[in-house]
């Protein structure tokens, strides 16, 4: 009787247990004909996992003094043509809305321009080394997600009492009432990428060096992320970088900023570079 | 860190980039003893500048009523409980700015108000320094105090702002010292609103950058002074532009108000930013408040300004304040007429010390009635 009871505690054990993926030392994408659509996607159940450690940006002020994000897990799977990064973090305080003092969650996929034995200087790259960047934030996910673009939108109690754009002279949605609308509006009237109302979640950059981050031509980036209170997944895909795909090896980096510890900017936990390759499936 | 001269100091100090001086810098004096607190000046800019989507709580110029009002809430108190003792040894100042406070891994000292920090733009509003005790109203001088500071960003010679900020998205204007955010490459990490003492800069959450007060910069290239200038109702305001003090011109409004009668001084010297906006001090404040928000030079600064009715050019000079929409850059004097002068040598107003004054008698006998005069 004995002997029959813990045979079926060491099988509900067993059964219990969902096998974990598979652990690996570099990034891995592992070749697929079809790319997950969003971080919950069973087709990563598949993909081996890279868990990297997270360090502090110690290379210019400011610098991020306390260790917050310990670790991020990073999965990857590739097409061929795109690559699909699924990067999961701790954090159980849900920061998506921006405003002053408020900071918002957000990572970074970083890969050097080139294949080339040399990587540029993990952290931005260097005046030698151009690197890619792709970029994700919680507030820009929030917006595609459906929320308005509008102050009531983050701040549904926010009383107004008029804008110039909303005279009643001006047409809406006329030429007029737009230029005024961005009369209000400086970094939205120059282009800023980064301020407009949002299309993806994502934004494709490229820097040689701390504080140079700037605009980088497409890689077809897109990005989604999911908040439990367990932390974020968030999966970035992009262009796979140019040659890699066979036997060759690139770097690739990733940085994390939790909006609750104020981290932005330069204030963010960061990896060196980590080998990074494409792997057909055994 | 660079080493930079700041005169404000009487000494070299650290600063994140070397001295680099514009070739003008623009600059202003407030008269703080004649501010009403209308908020003219802060509706005119809010209309001007701040009437968009994530601007709402913006007031690049705000009133406050001093000792309690602050906007950001206790902005000055914070960093003053942060920057330690600020002592001065005549007139040079032996603490530290906060540059030279830093903490390990940051560019300067500072610290970054929360969102309810801006919820009470006017808090403070009209409160006396002390209670008024019962009959207390009835003796000469009150102890009781507050008067009106107006504030706008300070254009400062070394700005915490353009130092704080890791990407250079903050630069000074080298024709006028015009301090700008430039809003194509600010990517909104908030560090120059953490870095400002004076927390002249402002997040939009809505186009997620960093904006500022920008001295009405279209305005001043055409040689008109900015908004919250030329609509002030108490006449306290006068831009210009400030020279080094060893090249102080006495005929140069500013200068002559700064440089050769030291009425004018700037707010929290003990910073280290050298800050453009400079302050006649109120002159029915304790020595030490003033001490504490415009430096040593407060006290005599006061006397200077009691005195300027015998001081004819003072006097004069004081007259020119919001009498003209345009930039005065020379001023001159002949017996009671005062004249501000633009950089085209062209006149911009000529006005008289003193208004003649027509006494009419209450009797009209034309038209046998009897006036009377209301105020
Ligand atoms: S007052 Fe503040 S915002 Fe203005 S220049 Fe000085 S540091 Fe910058
Ligand atoms: S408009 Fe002039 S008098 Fe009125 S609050 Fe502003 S600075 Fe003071």
């Amino acid at each position: 009787m004995k002997t029959t009871i813990a045979l079926l505690i060491v099988l509900l054990v067993l059964g219990g247990c969902r096998r974990g993926p598979e652990l690996v030392p570099e990034v891995v994408a592992l070749k697929t004909d079809n790319l997950p659509a969003s971080p919950g996607d069973s087709a990563w159940d598949r993909a081996p996992e890279h868990v990297a450690r997270l360090l502090l940006q110690d290379l210019v002020e400011p610098r991020q003094m306390k260790a917050t994000t310990q670790e991020v897990r990073v999965r990857a799977l590739s097409d061929g043509a795109q690559v699909v990064f699924r990067l999961s973090w701790a954090d159980d305080d849900l920061s998506d809305a921006p405003g002053p003092g408020k900071m918002v969650d957000a990572c970074a996929v970083q890969i050097p321009a080139k294949l080339s034995a040399e990587p540029p200087a993990p952290q931005m790259g260097d005046d030698d080394g151009l690197v890619q960047v792709t970029y994700w934030r919680a507030d820009w996910q929030a917006a595609v997600n459906g929320r308005g673009d509008s102050i009531k939108d983050l701040y549904p109690n926010a009383v107004v009492d008029h804008y110039p754009f909303d005279a009643q002279s001006l047409e809406k949605g006329s030429d007029a009432q737009k230029e005024m609308a961005r009369r209000y509006a400086p970094a939205r009237a120059l282009g800023n990428l980064r301020a407009g109302p949002r299309e993806k979640p994502v934004e494709d950059l490229i820097a040689n060096g701390p504080g140079t981050l700037s605009p980088g031509p497409s890689l077809d980036s897109a990005g989604s992320g999911q908040h439990t209170r367990q932390g974020w997944a968030v999966q970035i895909s992009r262009k796979l970088p140019e040659g890699l795909g066979g036997s060759e090896r690139t770097q690739i980096a990733f940085a994390v900023w939790q909006g609750s510890e104020q981290e932005s900017g330069a204030r963010k936990m960061r990896t060196g570079w980590i080998p990074f390759v494409v792997r057909t499936a055994p | 860190m660079a080493r930079v001269y700041n005169w404000q100091l009487g000494r070299e100090m650290s600063y994140w980039y070397p001295e680099s001086r514009p070739k003008r810098q623009f600059a202003a004096v407030f008269d703080t003893n004649k501010c009403i607190a209308c908020q003219t000046c802060t509706l005119a800019c809010k209309t001007t500048w701040t009437s968009g989507k994530g601007q709402e709580y913006m007031l690049w110029n705000n009133v406050e009523t001093k000792p309690y009002g602050s906007y950001p809430l206790a902005y000055d108190l914070k960093l003053l409980e942060m920057l330690n003792s600020q002592q001065w040894e005549g007139e040079k100042y032996t603490g530290q700015t906060v540059f030279e406070s830093a903490p390990a891994g940051e560019r300067v000292l500072g610290w970054r108000p929360e969102q309810q920090d801006y919820a009470y733009p006017n808090v403070g509003e009209d409160d006396c320094a002390n209670q008024v005790d019962t009959g207390a109203l009835m003796k000469l001088p009150h102890m009781s105090w507050f008067f009106y500071l107006a504030r706008i960003c300070n254009h400062c010679s070394y700005p915490a702002c353009l130092s704080s900020c890791p990407r250079g998205s903050i630069y000074k204007r080298q024709e006028d010292g015009i301090v700008l955010v430039d809003q194509n490459r600010c990517r909104g990490y908030q560090e120059c609103v953490k870095g400002c003492p004076y927390k002249k800069v402002f997040f939009n959450p809505m186009t997620g950058t960093s904006e500022k007060c920008i001295a009405c910069y279209p305005k001043i290239e055409q040689g008109i002074q900015p908004q919250c200038f030329v609509n002030c109702i108490g006449k306290i305001r006068l831009a210009g532009y400030i020279s080094r003090p060893e090249q102080a011109r006495a005929d140069n409004p500013i200068d002559y108000l700064v440089h050769i009668k030291k009425v004018a001084l700037p707010l929290f010297p003990q910073y280290g930013l050298e800050p453009n906006i400079y302050y006649i001090p109120p002159i029915h404040v304790p020595d030490n408040f003033n001490r504490q928000l415009f430096g040593p030079r407060a006290t005599e600064a006061v006397k200077t300004y009691r005195n300027a009715f015998n001081d004819r050019d003072l006097a004069g000079l004081l007259c020119l304040f919001g009498s003209t929409e345009r930039m005065v850059t020379r001023f001159t004097r002949q017996g009671d007429v005062i004249t501000g002068i633009e950089d085209s040598g062209a006149a911009a107003v000529r006005i008289p010390m003193n208004e003649p004054v027509h006494i009419r008698p209450a009797q009209d006998p034309r038209n046998q009635l009897v006036r009377i005069n209301c105020p």
